[in-house]
Formats: C-alpha cells, sequence, structure tokens
C-alpha cells in the first residue's frame, strides 16, 4: 500500500513563496481573491535587535480522519486508497460545510466569477463548474509518478513528500523518529503533513 | 509550531444563523403540532396553522441555505433519499432528508382540512388547487394513513430541530460549537421558539377557535423549556471560562456584548420567564403579556443563533 505524507522543515523554509506560485500555476488556484492551495504565513517573533522572521506553509493536511469529508453531505469530498483527500468538482454542492470543519483552513470557495476570472487569467481553465477546493497533493502528478508542484519547486528543499508505509523513505524516517510532528494532533484529525520546528 | 492565530469565520455568517433559526423553529412547530392533534384534542385550526406556517419557515430557511450554494444544480444528489445512503456519516445529508420529509408530510397532514375549508377555498389560487380532482384524491388517502403522516412530521421534526445542533457540533476546531451540549441547547431552543410562536397565534389569528387548556399546556411547557435552555446557557458559560484559549475567547465575545447579555439571556428568556410566570402561576391575564413574552423568545432563539456563528472562535496553529 501507498500512504502518502509531507514533510516541511520550518528552519529550511525561507518565506521565497516559490510554492505559492508553483502551486497556483499547476493547479489554476483563484489567486486574485487571496485564495491558495498552499500559503506561506509570516510571523515577527522577538523584538528589538532579536526581531526575526518565521515561516509557515500550510496546507490540506490529508487528515487520516478528515472532519471535512464527514461533514460533506454529497460525498464530493473522498478520500483515495493513497490517503489523498479529494473534492469531485461536479459533485461538490459548495456549502462550505468542509471550510467550517477544516481546523488547517485548508478550503476554500472557488466561485462562478472565479472561473470566469481565471479564463482570463490562465488562459484554458480546467475547472468546469464551482466548488469547494483545496490541496491535492497534486495527485494527477503523483498518478505519474511525479511529486507535488510545491515540493518540486521549493528552492530550500523545506518540503519533503514520501510514502509512510516505506520504513527506509526519508520522510518515514523523519516522522517514526517524532522530529516531524503533526499540527493540532489533539484534534484527532490523524494529519498528513508534519514538522519539523525551527532549531 | 505552538503559536496559535485565533479568529472567526466568514463562510457561514448570520444568514447562516436564519437558516438554523427558521429550520429549527418551523420543524418544531410541525412535530409539536401534530403530537397535539393527534394526543392531545383534533383541533383542525392549530394542526393547519403549524404544518402550514412550520412548512413557510423551513422554505425561508432552506431557501437561505440554498441560494449561498457555489453549484445548486448539485443539491439533488442531497434531496433524493439515496443521498443519505450515500453519506450517512453527514448530519447535513440527514438533514436535508429530514427537511424534504417533514414539508411533504406537513402538507399532506393539514390537506384533508385546507379542502374543507370554505375561506381557504375562496381564495383565488389555493381555492382553484384546492377544488382539484386530484387534490381532493389525495386528500382522501392522506386522512386515510393520517397516523403514518403525523408521525413521520413528529420523528423528522425533531431530528431537524436535533440536527441544527448536530451540524455544528461537527466543526472540531471551535470549542463553542464541539461539545455535546449544542444539540440540546439547539433542541430545547427549537421547541421553545415553536411553543412561543403556536402561543402567538392562538392568542392571534385563532383564538376563538381552539381550546383554552392548549394555551395553558403550551405556556407551561414553554416556562419549562425556557428554564431548561436558562441552565444550558449558564453551563456553557461555565464550560467555555476554562479548558481551552478559543473557549475562553468565546465566553469574552459572548458575555462582554451587550447583545447577547441584553439581547439574549435578559430580553430572550430572563424576561420572558418572568413574564410567563405571573401569566401561569400569577395575576397577569389577557392577551398582551403572553404575546409580548412569546415575541422576546422569538427574538431570543434567533440571537442566540446569531451570536453563536459569530462567537465560533477557531484556533489555528500559525
Amino acid at each position: 500500500m501507498t500512504h502518502y505524507a509531507m514533510v516541511i522543515d520550518l528552519a529550511t523554509c525561507v518565506g521565497c513563496n516559490a510554492c505559492m506560485a508553483a502551486c497556483s500555476l499547476e493547479n489554476q488556484t483563484p489567486v486574485w481573491a487571496d485564495h491558495w492551495r498552499t500559503k506561506v504565513h509570516d510571523r515577527e517573533v522577538g523584538d528589538g535587535h532579536g526581531i526575526t522572521r518565521r515561516f509557515i506553509p500550510r496546507l490540506c493536511n490529508h487528515c487520516d480522519n478528515p472532519p471535512c469529508m464527514t461533514v460533506c453531505p454529497s460525498g464530493a469530498t473522498y478520500k483515495t486508497k493513497e490517503g489523498v483527500v479529494l473534492v469531485e468538482v461536479e459533485r461538490c454542492l459548495g456549502c462550505g460545510a468542509c471550510a467550517m470543519a477544516c481546523p488547517y483552513d485548508a478550503r476554500y470557495p472557488a466561485t462562478s466569477d472565479d472561473i470566469d476570472t481565471g479564463k482570463e487569467y490562465y488562459g484554458k481553465l480546467q475547472r468546469k463548474s464551482p466548488s469547494m477546493d483545496k490541496c491535492s497533493f497534486c495527485y494527477h502528478r503523483l498518478l505519474k509518478e511525479g511529486e507535488p508542484a510545491c515540493v518540486q519547486t521549493c528552492v530550500g528543499y523545506a518540503r519533503m513528500f514520501g510514502d509512510l508505509d516505506q520504513p527506509n523513505d526519508p520522510v518515514t524516517q523523519l516522522v517514526r523518529s517524532g522530529k516531524a510532528r503533526p499540527l493540532m494532533a489533539h484534534l484527532g484529525t490523524r494529519p498528513n503533513v508534519y514538522y519539523i520546528p525551527e532549531r | 509550531m505552538d503559536i496559535l492565530t485565533f479568529t472567526t469565520q466568514q463562510h457561514w455568517t448570520t444568514w447562516f444563523a436564519v437558516y438554523l433559526f427558521l429550520g429549527g423553529m418551523g420543524a418544531a412547530v410541525v412535530a409539536v403540532s401534530f403530537l397535539t392533534h393527534m394526543y392531545l384534542r383534533e383541533e383542525k385550526e392549530l394542526v393547519m396553522w403549524g404544518a402550514l406556517s412550520g412548512v413557510a419557515m423551513m422554505v425561508v430557511g432552506s431557501g437561505m441555505l440554498f441560494l449561498h450554494l457555489l453549484n445548486k444544480w448539485a443539491i439533488f444528489y442531497i434531496v433524493s433519499p439515496y443521498g443519505v445512503f450515500h453519506k450517512p456519516d453527514s448530519w447535513i445529508a440527514w438533514g436535508s432528508q429530514f427537511i424534504v420529509w417533514i414539508q411533504i408530510a406537513a402538507v399532506l397532514y393539514a390537506l384533508p382540512y385546507m379542502v374543507e375549508k370554505p375561506r381557504l377555498l375562496g381564495w383565488p389560487v389555493v381555492g382553484n388547487v384546492l377544488k382539484m380532482p386530484i387534490v381532493l384524491q389525495v386528500a382522501g388517502v392522506a386522512k386515510k394513513i393520517h397516523p403514518i403522516l403525523g408521525w413521520v412530521g413528529i420523528v423528522t421534526g425533531i431530528g431537524t430541530a436535533v440536527y441544527t445542533g448536530l451540524l455544528l457540533q461537527s466543526f472540531p476546531a471551535v470549542t463553542l460549537w464541539h461539545n455535546p451540549a449544542v444539540p440540546i441547547l439547539f433542541t430545547v431552543s427549537a421547541f421553545s421558539t415553536a411553543m412561543a410562536w403556536l402561543l402567538i397565534v392562538m392568542y392571534t389569528f385563532i383564538y376563538h377557535r381552539v381550546d383554552h387548556s392548549i394555551r395553558a399546556l403550551y405556556e407551561r411547557i414553554d416556562l419549562g423549556l425556557i428554564t431548561a435552555e436558562l441552565i444550558i446557557v449558564f453551563s456553557f458559560f461555565n464550560f467555555t471560562l476554562s479548558g481551552s484559549e478559543g473557549g475562553y475567547r468565546s465566553a469574552e465575545m459572548l458575555w462582554g456584548s451587550n447583545g447577547w447579555l441584553f439581547g439574549f439571556v435578559l430580553f430572550g428568556l430572563i424576561v420572558p420567564l418572568a413574564m410567563e410566570l405571573k401569566c401561569v402561576f400569577g395575576s397577569w391575564s389577557g392577551k398582551a403579556p403572553i404575546v409580548t413574552a412569546s415575541l422576546l423568545v422569538l427574538n431570543g432563539g434567533f440571537q442566540l443563533r446569531a451570536y453563536f456563528m459569530a462567537a465560533g472562535i477557531y484556533a489555528y496553529p500559525w
């Protein structure tokens, strides 16, 4: 079996936002509405001469127990056998319950207006109907044995992608060692995006 | 890593509170009027008002949700009974079925009385529809299966009221919503507002056509429901005061707000409770006090849901 997961090393993320750019072009996300499948949040830490900026890229955590999938009334949100949480666009009502349920703020609406704007912005648009949208771990690339666009483009190698069912995979080893930890694990969502804290 | 951002959401705002309020109250109105009709007294006027006003509330409430859907055509996935078999773990799937079936049951239950009512038969379009042979046939069948329709209405009515709370409980990142008391609070509030609405109807539109014993019973039940709601609300206050930062911030928002304190707790619960106590056990008589108290209860029911939506604090890990 395959169980995809991502590890993000916060010590090596430089906040260049290349992942956001690569993702938006790959997945044609409505960036004009400030909606991204992955977004790098930044925060100033400390004060005076000791002030620094810290970055934390976030995305859908492709939880093993995803609350967004449970609340979805039409079954538009589903999990693949590899553990990737996807949205069947045509089946999605766009009620927004998934966005309300997600503790990682990973869901956003892609509206009819966004489709019109997207046609001008991206040229040929893959999306045909409005729905709630989210990161797919670039599932279409995974099917071709590729990796997510954000991982491939990351200049600091802060993002690593792997298979938790492969014991020798570096991602598996980072997760098993406890160096990489999930966010909000106490909620019982069993997320599959792990973070290595700043050192 | 452990830095948290606390924020509210912008997806489901006041319009969603309208959906929760009208959906819960409308469903409870149908359930209460059916129970009254089936097991207390055969009050035809009350059951017609209950069924039709309940349906009207649910149509408006569901309409608010429908208007906010991004892909309205996909509604067919959840209104068809198949939807709940496909997604039995989704409360919206269940709620959608409850709302569909309660409206069908409510209209059919009231239909045998509607086709006999001269005033309705005199209305321009409605009268013509009610006189149609097919409608008369359906009314005849509905009369024969009245107990079945009644129980469909009661079960789906209670289900809808509970669902409005279960829906909010499904969102784990918000302490205020993700706890076992929310469905109880919303169910009690739905039935309290339903009692208030039916009291208004009985004291104004159909005063001489309903037995006084029904009004007296409703007043007493509403007293119990408002008291229960007060207890649950104050247990919420106690629950959110400690245990999680998100919950504490929700408590700060709610109890630091004049709208919540005065609009809901004081004038939506305490004042109507005192007024109804005075009406039931005290010296107040006449229609005005109980109608005023009921209007305050209705306002409180909406305030509760509006403030609950606004005060749901998310804790994001960045």
